[in-house]
């Protein structure tokens, strides 16, 4: 993830190319810090009680937040190449619970030449390969 | 001659997919030892487009794109193959609540094929409505592989096939570019055109296909921590 | 099957809110939290040489900010239960600390369908968020989920 991709270019970028895969664990205090910076300190995000009473299987994590950690792996793929997240479209499916490993994955799937972008899928997927959270983005490079 | 078709898929017309069908094709071209599938069926939700005409695409990528239409029912999603003029008179292909018996039976009299999708899915699939209700009169066949099912879900839809005796299909039902083909059905015969799909899926020989990788197993130890 | 709602809403602008100031701590505390290491979004002395020649907050910032408080007196509720089923944004210019960000917000569309939980009906509501500038910084498609 923190591979250095300053030699990212609009002509060096192929179809199929892969964003990730990257695994790591996302913790109940980190979804904690979340919700508390972007004012969403609500039950349901931040006490695994009070969520259980709501019918949720614990706390669970914004999508917003899902959003944000998605957004990265892609502002990582770019990297310092100068290239820019420019949209990015979300569907959160189903809800994603602190404390499990969880897979951020992504594909280019399209380029256009024209307005110099490429297109990626990106997905967050649990243990079961359950894609949790899918989505797509547009990366504009500079001329 | 056989044909392998994806037979569940959503393009951009589907509002809750972000995939353009030339994308599609251009992924299965560049997976197609992974997911060596002919041809694609866009099944958009609650809609038909009698217009849409894909054979610049389908010559452009020597692949078949046909056209059918993913409904919702009072027993679950349908696929509807076949679809025609008087069918989407005779249906409001919009109404998320769609008597199924009716929508089985009257699209077979009027020359289609109807079959349930992802029937091991909680409230849009016959398994659950099956418990609470008698079970369709004249299903063909229903989905069993689904690219979009959870843990479990296939294997329900499995066991109500061997219950009932049902046929069964394959989709991916994908809504993005890189999960096309994952999923998708054998058929004995060629197939070129809907109406050879529909005349298959009526009376013909198939089985579904899975061309989703093997997940690896779960690593215990946790790569990398983000903190 | 249509859904019952004014049609008069769709496309009408409902509620313009406040200008939000934006602080460096705010930005610095949403780093931390989505564990973001870019120093152009967390280092003033190397973002000084990035492309905005300072820091800038990460693009998913942009959701962070609410659509205002009367923003249920405008927008439809059906049944119980509200979630949020997803965001799709277009990032247009950076959010700078310093920034005092605006938010314009009207109903897009409103449908509905079913799924795993039951069924749904779907409010989309679009947010432009303006910098003290008056520049565009971004558009925000909020997708609500009702369960009915």
């Amino acid at each position: 993830m923190a591979e250095n991709k300053s030699d990212l270019t609009f002509e060096s970028v192929k179809i199929g190319d892969p964003l990730g895969p990257s695994e790591f664990h996302l913790s109940k205090d980190q979804v904690r810090a979340y919700a508390r910076t972007t004012g969403m300190w609500v039950p349901r995000f931040t006490d695994d009680e009070a969520a259980r009473k709501e019918g949720l299987p614990g706390m669970i994590t914004p999508g917003n937040m899902s959003l944000a950690i998605l957004s990265k792996l892609v502002t990582d793929w770019i990297g310092a190449s100068g290239a820019q997240l420019t949209r990015m479209g979300t569907t959160y499916r189903q809800p994603v619970l602190p404390d499990h490993a969880i897979t951020l994955q992504g594909f280019v799937t399209d380029k256009n030449e024209s307005n110099h972008t490429a297109e990626m899928d990106i997905w967050l997927e649990n243990e079961d390969g359950e894609r949790l959270v899918i989505g797509t983005a547009t990366v504009h490079f500079p001329r | 001659m056989s044909t392998t078709l994806d037979l569940h898929s959503h393009s951009e017309a589907s509002e809750d997919s972000r995939a353009p069908l030339e994308a599609y094709l251009n992924w299965l071209k560049l997976r197609s030892t992974e997911r060596p599938v002919d041809g694609i069926v866009l099944t958009e939700h609650r809609q038909f487009n009698q217009n849409a005409d894909y054979r610049a695409l389908e010559d452009k990528f020597g692949m078949l794109v046909l056209k059918a239409s993913e409904v919702e029912t009072d027993y679950g999603h349908v696929l509807v193959f076949g679809v025609t003029e008087e069918m989407t008179r005779r249906f409001d292909f919009a109404n998320v609540r769609l008597p199924a018996q009716e929508v089985i039976d009257e699209i077979a009299r009027m020359g289609g094929a109807a079959i349930p999708c992802h029937p091991g899915r909680p409230n849009v699939g016959l398994c659950e409505h099956y418990t609470k209700k008698p079970p369709l009169e004249n299903v063909i066949a229903v989905e069993v592989l689904n690219g979009g099912s959870r843990k479990g879900e296939d294997e329900r839809s499995e066991a109500l096939v061997q219950q009932y005796g049902y046929r069964a299909i394959g989709g991916s039902d994908s809504h993005l570019v890189s999960l096309i083909g994952l999923c998708a059905t054998r058929f004995d015969a060629e197939i070129r055109t809907t109406e050879d799909l529909v005349r298959e899926l009526r009376g013909g020989a198939y089985e579904p296909v899975d061309f989703r990788p093997r997940r690896k197993p779960v690593p215990q130890a946790i790569a990398v921590e983000v903190k | 099957m249509a859904v019952d709602y004014d049609p008069a809403i769709i496309g009408r602008v409902f509620e313009t809110t406040d200008p939000l100031p934006v602080t460096a701590e705010m930005v610095k505390n949403f780093c931390s939290a989505i564990g973001e290491s870019n120093p152009i979004h967390i280092d003033a002395e190397a973002a000084k040489k990035g492309p905005y020649g300072g820091i800038t907050a990460p693009p998913s910032f942009a959701v962070t900010f609410r659509n205002g408080q009367h923003f249920f007196q405008h927008v439809p509720r059906y049944g119980k239960q509200g979630f949020d089923a997803g965001k799709d944004v277009e990032f247009v210019g950076p959010i700078r600390p310093g920034d005092a960000i605006s938010l314009s917000s009207h109903v897009k569309e409103i449908y509905e369908k079913t799924g795993r939980t039951g069924s749904m009906v779907f409010v989309i509501v679009r947010s432009t968020l303006t910098n003290q500038n008056g520049e565009v910084v971004a558009h925000v498609d909020h997708k609500f989920m009702n369960r009915t």
